[in-house]
């Protein structure tokens, strides 16, 4: 079952400013096992893109908050994650566009995030 | 010691004044920046009175002054970004205690006396006038470059701090409430209608392209250039904490906060504290830095008639500030090398610039402007501190660029196609601001 | 979209009882035939509180700009974003500006400049307050 998380940065990843719970380790355990993933932030793309960058990871995607629907149907997948910080910007916005919603420490417990035995 | 509010007096805030008095007898020697965050952490060494503290050190080394020749302090005591310290949380005492306090716990954590800065700053001792200053750095600056004219002091800090606490700007109080007060319901600005902060400018900036024929797409050019800018400017947040240009693409698909106006034309706030050091023309020939002389300060006091500033009503008030800026600086546009006006909603920059008639723009110039070179590197460099979009909400990056560009210490941001002789540098509102003219020479 | 609940106070008092009987009325100041909007306690042309009475207004104005509110600092707003957020001027005198939600008006589709008339609106706590419709 193909799963796309779409993570928040700021206060949601621990690179984002504030820091977050999940660590760049978590995000690249779950591409490890197949999740499509990506960022969905109120940095500019090119500065989502340049931070994934940064560490290594290849990300299927890297887009405007007011733009999460559109990830929806980019990509065929059987569920579909919004992982955030804020109420409006990232609870609601989720909801709206057709994602499940986790707050950060609700995902962070995730067995998604577990190493492969 | 305590210490007032400046008096409407010291302001020049109508036409027909002449030149200012002590035009080309005040000087800017010293200039102290602390490092920025974009909230605070809570730890002591990073509140907003340990930043100030830092920021006025580095001011008074830089000008090469001894602590006890200082007699004058200058300061903004709110420090908000917009977040008030919680009524229903305990101010941290073990920060608190890590100074030396005062009757109000709040004091260097989120507000700043100059009883404060005097106790945690022994090395004052001379210390003879202190003032507040209401908002930002321009009004402070305005108010210690008059004292000094006035000999209430012969070197002056100049000093503005800001705190930023975790939470949303305007998101609580008021605005989560079930009933609000009539007052507030029909007050200018924010309403029972639910404008967010930038809406008032936003409104302006859509009568300006319904008047004038433009579109937000031509903002692009001025927002690139002013993070290119800042991306320069050591100082600022953008280039110590996430060093990214904004392009044109970034910056046009942003989301709209109240159409027109999107994420990107609205600042961040951040904490970050800086100071100066001003003092008499005389006795700056003997100081460290090559002295920034004051040719004068000029005030707008505009006051929309209904609930929201027209654009109209801006356009009248950004003249009458601009020809306020000529007469006492015994100056005209033409002798402008660069100006710093503020920018923090990026949509009225061009209102400011427009009312000084900068290179010649006459109202509605401005976004064609933008679409030619604007850079450091040009003929007609605009706002080449970055300003608040280039380096964070501060309110003071235009003054510290336009007293390091005229010293010839702007690094990589110094300007190439002008010679930086004279400038200007102010805000914050179109309807409501205090500007300052730079010059190289007192005359 | 149902806005906050209004508590009148002394200084706004008769414009928000005006509004339950479904009148618009401005402040003027007699001495110089001077509309004010918000109310205030003196004239800002002669200075003076003795002239301020309340004038019963058309109830018709135009649309002289807007912007579209996508983020939104009053909670209870939240679920109607995107939102119109047009200032609407007088005809009695265009440089008195009233806010208005534009109802009816889907988002984006303002025409800056029409004519719009005023309808009373209930906000949470009953309190009626003047909104605006555009004249078709
Ligand atoms: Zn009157």
């Amino acid at each position: 079952m193909a799963i796309l998380i779409s993570f928040d940065i700021d206060g949601t990843l621990e690179v984002g400013d504030p820091p977050g719970p999940l660590t760049m380790e978590m995000v690249r355990i779950v591409q490890d096992k197949g999740f499509l993933i990506g960022s969905c932030s109120d940095r500019p793309p090119s500065s989502q893109r340049s931070l994934w960058e940064e560490h290594q990871i290849n990300v299927d995607f890297a887009v405007a908050k007011h733009l999460l629907a559109g990830v929806k149907s980019d990509f065929n997948a059987d569920a579909y994650y919004h992982i955030g910080d804020r109420e409006d910007l990232d609870r609601q916005n989720a909801l709206r566009s057709g994602f499940e919603f986790l707050w950060p420490d609700e995902a962070a417990a995730q067995p998604w995030f577990l190493p492969e035995k | 010691m305590t210490t007032q509010m400046a008096p409407e007096s010291m302001y020049r805030s109508t036409e027909g004044l002449g030149v200012w008095e002590h035009r080309g007898k005040v000087a800017s020697v010293g200039i102290g920046h602390s490092p920025t965050a974009r909230r605070w952490d809570g730890r002591a060494e990073t509140s907003v009175g340990a930043l100030s503290i830092q920021a006025l050190r580095t001011a008074i080394a830089d000008a090469g002054v001894s602590p006890d020749q200082v007699d004058g302090l200058v300061l903004v005591p709110v420090t908000t970004t917009g977040a008030h310290w919680p009524e229903d949380q305990p101010v941290p005492m073990d920060v608190v205690n890590a100074f030396n306090p005062t009757d109000d716990p709040l004091d260097g954590v989120g507000q700043l006396s100059a009883e404060w800065i005097i106790k945690n700053m022994p090395e004052l001792t001379n210390v003879k006038f202190t003032m507040y200053a209401p908002g930002c750095m321009s009004a402070a600056i305005v108010v210690a470059a008059q004292a000094v004219g006035d000999g209430l002091a012969s070197n002056c800090l100049v000093l503005k701090g800001w705190h930023n606490l975790e939470g949303r700007y305007n998101h609580g109080g008021i605005s989560a409430s079930d009933e609000v007060p009539g007052s507030f319901a029909i007050s200018p600005g924010r309403t029972l209608w639910g404008a967010p902060g930038c809406f008032g400018t936003a409104l302006q900036f859509a009568q300006y392209c319904t008047k004038y024929g433009k579109n937000h797409d031509m903002m692009a050019p001025f927002m690139q250039n002013s993070r290119r800018n800042g991306l320069l400017f050591p100082e600022g947040y953008w280039a110590q904490h996430r060093p990214e240009q904004l392009t044109p693409e970034d910056y046009l698909s942003s989301r709209w906060i109240a159409k027109p106006a999107n994420l990107f034309d609205n600042d961040i706030p951040i904490m970050v504290a800086a100071a100066y050091l001003f003092t008499t023309a005389d006795r700056a020939q003997d100081m460290a830095q090559k002295p920034v002389y004051i040719l004068n300060h000029a005030s707008s006091r505009g006051v929309a008639r209904s609930i929201t500033p027209t654009l109209e009503e801006v356009e009248a008030e950004t003249a009458a500030t601009g020809r306020k800026i000529y007469e006492g600086a015994g100056i005209t546009a033409d002798d402008l090398s660069f100006e710093n006006m503020y920018d923090g909603f990026a949509q009225f920059h061009q209102f400011h610039i427009e009312g000084l008639r900068y290179r010649g723009m006459q109202p509605g110039d401005a976004l064609d402007f933008y679409q030619t070179d604007i850079s450091i590197e040009g003929p007609n460099p605009i706002l080449s501190s970055g300003g608040n979009i280039g380096s964070g909400r501060s309110r003071f990056w235009m003054h510290t660029d336009c007293m390091q560009q005229i010293q010839g210490r702007a690094g990589a941001r110094s300007l190439t196609g002008v010679k930086p002789e004279i400038a200007v540098s102010g805000g914050p509102m179109p309807m409501g601001g205090n500007f300052t003219v730079w010059s190289a020479t007192p005359d | 979209m149902v806005k906050q609940g209004v508590v009148p106070e002394d200084l706004n008092r008769p414009f928000f009882e005006a509004a339950n009987e479904g009148r618009l009325v401005i402040q003027n100041c007699s001495a110089c035939d001077r509309l004010h909007f918000p109310p205030r306690a003196a004239c800002d042309r002669c200075g003076s509180g003795d002239n301020m009475e309340w004038k019963q207004m058309s109830g018709r104005g135009k649309i002289y700009n807007y912007g579209v509110v996508y983020d939104c600092p009053v909670a209870s707003l939240k679920e109607d974003l995107p939102f119109n957020l047009a200032a609407i001027m007088l005809d009695e005198d265009p440089g008195i500006l009233m806010y208005s939600h534009l109802p009816g008006v889907p988002a984006d589709e303002v025409p800056v400049g029409g004519a719009v008339q005023v309808i009373f609106e209930a906000t949470a706590n009953g309190q009626k307050v003047p909104e605006w419709q555009v004249v078709t």
